[in-house]
């Protein structure tokens, strides 16, 4: 007894778990946020990442990432995994990629 | 890559000021690549994005108010939304941009009805827009189908205990929008003016549609 209750339910199956007070937050979409959300549904509208998978793809970040990463961290984050998997993108030419956009601003961490 | 560096802490040196130099956190950056890679390989075109921007942007709780406003003062017109949402909204010029189906639900003096996506945050965007955070997170998903009455307390909304809670959970392809009753006292309100009452909450199904006539 103990482990079956890790393999009948996917780690986004929470209903009727017990959970905390409802906090009434919420915020208006960072602009980065919004592209992302943009994104997914241009993703779907071409069949490239559905609904389904890209719940499946933040399922299979693992529950530390789900639980430290904000809504669309997990989402850009899954997206990145899955189309490594469907070989769309090589991981190689994102992390080139992603160089590139950092090298457009200047570097201003510090401390 | 330097982790995006947290804003929100104390510091004891002062900041330059923040400007569009400043280079975006790690996951905006992530987003930035990720499109800009599938642009290049011709999997979409940049303006699909920015034309998707515009029609989030487009999409907020007053559509929903619209429809819930109608099927008050047109019978007809709420027969036709009980019978297949997406269809009736659609006759009122509410396109969906997505594949999904939407399901009305009307709450009634021994009914009341009320939303949830247990399995992440499914949400009838085309008509209300964005969901809110608190609908995203663990403690809503988690707890409105098991205790819904306890959930619609901490909204301050009590429900009768005779009355039956319908809670019905959101998929990938079906989305629900509670249509709430139409509050006493409104008979001589505008269709437009009921709209205005109508608030995401209430379609959502966490609080009733009130009117105060003295604050009107």
């Amino acid at each position: 007894m103990g482990s079956e209750t890790l393999v009948n339910r996917i780690p986004n199956d929470i209903g009727g778990e017990p959970a905390g007070k409802i906090e009434r937050v919420e915020h208006v979409l960072l602009p980065w946020e919004k592209r992302c959300h943009a994104l997914a549904d241009v993703l779907d509208f071409h069949k490239i990442i559905n609904t389904e998978e890209k719940r499946r793809g933040v399922e299979s970040l693992g529950s530390e990432a789900v639980g430290k990463l904000s809504y669309y961290e997990r989402w850009i984050v899954a997206f990145a995994n899955i189309l490594f998997q469907k070989g769309i993108l090589v991981p190689s030419e994102l992390a080139e990629k992603v160089r590139e956009v950092e090298n457009r601003y200047p570097d201003t961490s510090h401390g | 890559m330097p982790y995006p560096h947290d804003h929100d802490h104390d510091h004891d040196h002062s900041h330059a000021p923040i400007t569009n130099d400043e280079r975006p956190g790690y996951y905006d950056i992530m987003e930035t690549a990720v499109r800009e890679l599938l642009i290049e390989k011709k999997l979409f075109g940049a303006d699909e994005i920015r034309r998707q921007i515009e029609v989030l942007d487009s999409r907020t709780p007053a559509l929903g108010a619209k429809v819930v406003a109608r099927a008050w003062v047109d019978r007809e017109f709420r027969k036709r939304l009980l019978e297949n949402g997406r269809k009736a909204c659609e006759t009122l010029g509410i396109t969906f941009y997505d594949d999904t189906e939407l399901i009305v639900l009307e709450n009634t003096p021994d009914i009341h009805n009320l939303i949830v996506c247990t399995l992440c945050s499914c949400y009838p965007r085309p008509v209300l827009g964005l969901p809110p955070d608190w609908y995203k997170l663990k403690p809503y998903r988690a707890r409105a189908v098991q205790e819904p009455r306890a959930v619609l307390k901490e909204f301050g909304t009590i429900i009768p205990d005779d009355v039956e809670i319908r809670v019905s959970d959101s998929t990938a392809i079906v989305r629900y929008l509670v249509l709430p009753m139409r509050p006493a006292g409104t008979d001589h309100l505008s269709e437009q003016e009921l709209a205005d009452l109508v608030t995401r909450d209430a379609m959502i199904g966490v609080i009733p549609v009130s009117y105060q006539k003295d604050a009107a």
